[in-house]
């Protein structure tokens, strides 16, 4: 078990129903678990079929749910800048800019941003709250460019550091003989908050690319397509250092379902063994196609033994 | 939270004398106005994007707002000056 478990892969794969059984397979086994959705269409409450919100909401023993909510973290964030503008400038000011804080709210990256600085919140309870954390993350291309952001911005704010720290450099220099002025440079608020910033981020990769704090799971059904694409993202967390643990094949055909399925049977027969062979370096755990949709406890009961094979 | 506070309004006046300068020392005129240029540079890149130029990080940028919210307006003059002292030049020289 490792403090931070995701599921990820292609849209409808399985990956919210992994997420759920297997955090329900961690509570089972007495870890206090927390299990989150950064998918921006959230269906964990369907797959636990009890309502969960932007708030920890308790599921069975050891077990708590949340559906991490873009727009109520953003506005969280927005309320904190404008209470700490009001104490700093005049509510003229503040009013004369609402309009760049609007472009800045709907910005394209806003939403990843508010679901990543919330997801850097939740990572930091671990320890204190709960033993693990288990992501039901959005299709491939959302969560593979919300892991790789603490990289990607890392070195960009690193950037802005040197440069601020550049003219503040020069601004020491011309108030050499002002003492007070110097020390107000030495304080500057916007090397600390970007400072800040970034350690934020640095935490953030810490724990993403410690793999004995991290791993994440693809999960994949024994199709053509899927197999390319899961290959190319093992490929590409590997090389921002995020370790991959394995891929869970979901919907497997059982052998003995029947003459009316057994032609997609064979075809699954194939894909299954190339899958084998290519990611053969890794834990691969096959869960059957069940008679019925995976939904409530009982449901996620019948795969959740299965889960445990990720840890063994 | 009282400290806290009252390092923000430390952070707030020293950028008021950023601005306006106290500075006497003549020399120093030009060292102040490369580190104001340098400063302005940043703000673009900090929030270009109210120019106009995408910034992948404008929402963290937000942060920074509290501490910039005063020069914002001049700023963007500036910026508006600028791009108008580089049409001017390019005019000279018939670029269009
Ligand atoms: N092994 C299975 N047997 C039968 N039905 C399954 C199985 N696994 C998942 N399902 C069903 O398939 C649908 C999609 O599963 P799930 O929601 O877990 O996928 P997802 O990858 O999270 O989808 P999305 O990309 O939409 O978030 C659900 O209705 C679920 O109940
Ligand atoms: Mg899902």
């Amino acid at each position: 078990m490792r403090h931070f478990t995701f599921f990820g892969g292609k849209g409808g794969t399985g990956k919210t129903s992994c997420a759920a059984s297997y955090a329900l397979s961690l509570a089972a086994r007495g870890v206090r678990t927390l299990v989150v959705s950064t998918d921006p269409a959230h269906s964990l409450a369907d797959a636990f079929d009890k309502p969960i919100g932007f708030q920890t909401a308790p599921l069975c023993p050891n077990l708590w749910g949340l559906e991490i909510d873009a727009e109520v973290e953003a506005k969280k964030y927005m309320k904190s800048i404008q209470d700490k503008m009001l104490d700093l400038v005049s509510a003229a000011i503040v009013d004369e800019i609402k309009r760049q804080i609007e472009i800045a709210y709907m910005s394209p990256g806003a939403e990843e941003a508010a679901i990543f600085d919330k997801f850097i919140e939740l990572m930091e309870a671990v320890g204190r709250d709960y033993d693990a954390i288990v992501f039901d993350t959005a299709p491939t291309g959302h969560t593979l460019r919300l892991l790789t952001l603490p990289e990607i911005l890392g070195a960009w704010i690193e950037h802005l550091i040197e440069k601020r720290r550049k003219a503040m450099d020069l601004m020491k220099m011309a108030a050499r003989y002002d003492k007070p002025l110097a020390e107000r440079i030495a304080n500057d608020p916007i090397i600390q908050t970007l400072t800040a910033r970034r350690e934020k981020f640095a935490l953030a990769r810490k724990y993403l690319t410690d793999p004995e704090a991290s791993i994440f799971y693809f999960v994949l059904n024994p199709e053509k397509l899927p197999i390319l694409e899961t290959a190319r993202a093992v490929e590409l967390l590997s090389r921002h250092g995020i370790a991959v643990g394995g891929v869970v094949v979901n919907k497997v055909i059982p052998a003995d379902a029947g003459p009316f399925l057994e032609k997609k049977r064979l075809s699954q027969e194939g894909y299954l063994r190339e899958i084998r062979g290519r990611f053969s370096s890794m834990t691969i755990i096959e869960l059957p196609m069940l008679d019925d949709d995976i939904q409530g406890m009982v449901q996620l009961q019948r795969i959740s033994a299965m889960m445990e094979g990720l840890d063994s | 939270m009282n400290k806290l506070l009252k390092a923000l309004r430390t952070g707030w006046e020293f950028f008021v004398l950023f601005h306006h300068g106290t500075f006497v020392d003549k020399n120093m005129a030009v060292v102040r106005k490369e580190a104001f240029d340098i400063n302005d540079n940043l703000m673009l890149l900090l929030f270009g994007d109210y120019l106009g130029i995408p910034n992948p990080m404008s929402y963290y940028m937000l942060e920074l707002l509290p501490y910039v919210a005063d020069d914002l307006e001049p700023w963007e003059r500036r910026m508006q000056n600028r791009k108008f002292i580089i049409a001017e030049k390019a005019a000279q020289y018939d670029f269009d």
